[in-house]
C-alpha cells in the first residue's frame, strides 16, 4: 500500500472515530468511505464490519461501542502501515 | 464464544443484527496481535468501575469476565465520573475498594477525588480502605494540573506512597507546561499520564523526559505517540468501559511492531513497569 493510500485510510478512520465518539450521524458515511479506501488491507474488514453495524443500528449504544473498537483497531493497523510496519 | 464481545454483551450485539461470529474472530485476531512474553502477567493500568454521568458503565463482575476472556491478570480500577451528591467521590471510592476486597487478586483500587471538594477526607477514607493510588481528571472536575489545590492532593498522594494517574489527553489545554509546573512543585511525584498524552504528546514527552517516574498509559492512545516513547515509560491500559481489552492489546501489538520492542520491553509495557511503580519510587 502506498504512503498516500495509507494516509487516506488513516484520515478517514480518524474522522470516523471522532464521529462515533461524538455520536454524530456522519460516522456511518465516514466508515463506509474508510472501508472502501481500506479494501484489500488489514484495516478493510474491520472498517467494513464497523460500517455495517452502524448502518443497521445507528442508535444502539452497544453497537456504537463495538463499532468504535473496530474503527480504532483499523486506525491502528493503518497507522502501523503508514509508519512502515506491514504485518 | 464467551458471553461478551469487545466489552459488550454478545446477546445485545446479536439482537441488534451484528455478525457475532465475525466479531469473535476479529477479537481473537486482535488479541493475537501482541505476543505476551512467557511469565508476564498483563496488568491493565486504567479501568473505571461504576456508572459515569455520561452513561458509560462497568460492573466489577463484567470487568472480571472481560479480563478472563482477554488474559488480563489484574487491573487498576477507580471510579467513573460519579462524584455523588457531595461531589467528593466518597461513595464511588467505597464501591471500588469493596470490589477490590471481593477480588483481591484481580483489582487494584485507586481512589478518585475532586481537588476542590473534600479531597483530604476522601483520600483518608480510601487509604484506610486499601486504595493504592489516586486518579485525577482535570477536564471532568475542571481544574488545572498546576493549580494549588491539585498540587496539594498530588503532594498528599505522594506522601502516602501513591502514584497518581491523570487524565491527560483530548482537551484543549496545553499539557506540557502544566505538568512541568506540577513536577516542579512535587518533583518526587510518580505519575501515570493517561491516553499517552494524546493531544499534546510531544510537549508532554519533552516536559517529563527527565522524570523516570512519569509513565504514559496506552489507553485510547495514538500509535505514533506510543511508538516514539521509550518502552520503559509505557504501561498498558484499556480505559474500560470507554475502550476494550482487545483493541487495547492490538494497539500494544502495533506499537511493538512499529517500534521493534523486544520481549523484555513488552514484559515491562504489559505489566512490569506498572507493578514496579506500585511497589515504590525508582532508585
Amino acid at each position: 500500500m502506498s504512503g498516500a493510500a495509507s494516509l487516506r485510510v488513516v484520515t478517514l478512520a480518524a474522522q470516523a472515530e471522532m464521529a462515533l465518539v461524538r455520536r454524530d450521524a456522519v460516522a456511518g458515511p465516514l466508515l463506509a468511505q474508510a472501508a472502501r479506501a481500506a479494501d484489500g488491507t488489514a484495516a478493510g474488514p474491520l472498517l467494513g464490519q464497523s460500517a455495517a453495524m452502524v448502518r443497521a443500528e445507528p442508535d444502539r449504544e452497544a453497537i456504537r461501542q463495538a463499532a468504535l473498537s473496530l474503527c480504532r483497531m483499523a486506525l491502528q493497523e493503518a497507522q502501523a502501515q503508514a509508519l512502515g510496519s506491514a504485518p | 464464544m464467551s458471553g461478551r464481545l469487545l466489552g459488550q454483551d454478545a446477546s445485545v450485539l446479536a439482537a441488534a443484527g451484528a455478525d457475532v461470529q465475525a466479531l469473535g474472530e476479529i477479537e481473537e485476531w486482535a488479541r493475537r496481535a501482541v505476543v505476551v512474553p512467557a511469565g508476564t502477567e498483563v496488568v491493565d493500568a486504567h479501568v473505571h468501575l461504576g456508572v459515569d454521568r455520561d452513561g458509560h458503565k462497568l460492573a466489577a463482575a463484567d470487568l472480571i469476565a472481560d479480563m478472563d476472556a482477554n488474559g488480563i491478570g489484574r487491573a487498576v480500577a477507580f471510579p467513573a465520573d460519579e462524584p455523588g451528591s457531595g461531589g467528593d467521590f466518597r461513595d464511588a471510592n467505597r464501591r471500588v475498594t469493596d470490589a477490590a476486597a471481593e477480588h483481591p487478586d484481580r483489582i487494584i483500587p485507586f481512589c478518585r477525588v475532586d481537588p476542590a471538594v473534600g479531597a483530604d477526607v476522601a483520600m483518608g477514607e480510601a487509604h484506610a480502605s486499601g486504595a493504592r493510588g489516586l486518579k485525577l481528571h482535570p477536564v471532568a472536575q475542571r481544574f488545572a494540573p498546576e493549580a494549588d489545590e491539585c498540587v496539594a492532593v498530588v503532594r498528599a498522594a505522594t506522601d502516602l506512597g501513591w502514584p497518581v494517574l491523570f487524565h491527560a489527553g483530548f482537551g484543549a489545554r496545553a499539557l506540557g507546561p502544566a505538568f512541568a509546573a506540577l513536577l516542579d512543585c512535587v518533583p518526587d511525584a510518580r505519575l501515570i499520564l493517561a491516553h499517552g498524552g494524546r493531544g499534546d504528546h510531544r510537549a508532554l514527552a519533552a516536559a517529563t523526559a527527565g522524570h523516570p517516574d512519569v509513565l504514559f498509559d496506552t489507553s485510547i492512545a495514538a500509535l505514533p505517540d506510543l511508538a516514539t516513547l521509550p518502552p520503559a515509560r509505557v504501561v498498558f491500559g484499556s480505559d474500560r468501559p470507554y475502550g476494550d481489552h482487545a483493541q487495547a492489546l492490538h494497539l500494544v501489538g502495533c506499537a511493538a511492531r512499529v517500534a521493534g520492542w523486544d520481549a523484555t520491553a513488552l514484559h515491562g509495557v504489559l505489566g512490569g513497569n506498572l507493578m514496579r511503580m506500585l511497589e515504590g519510587p525508582a532508585a
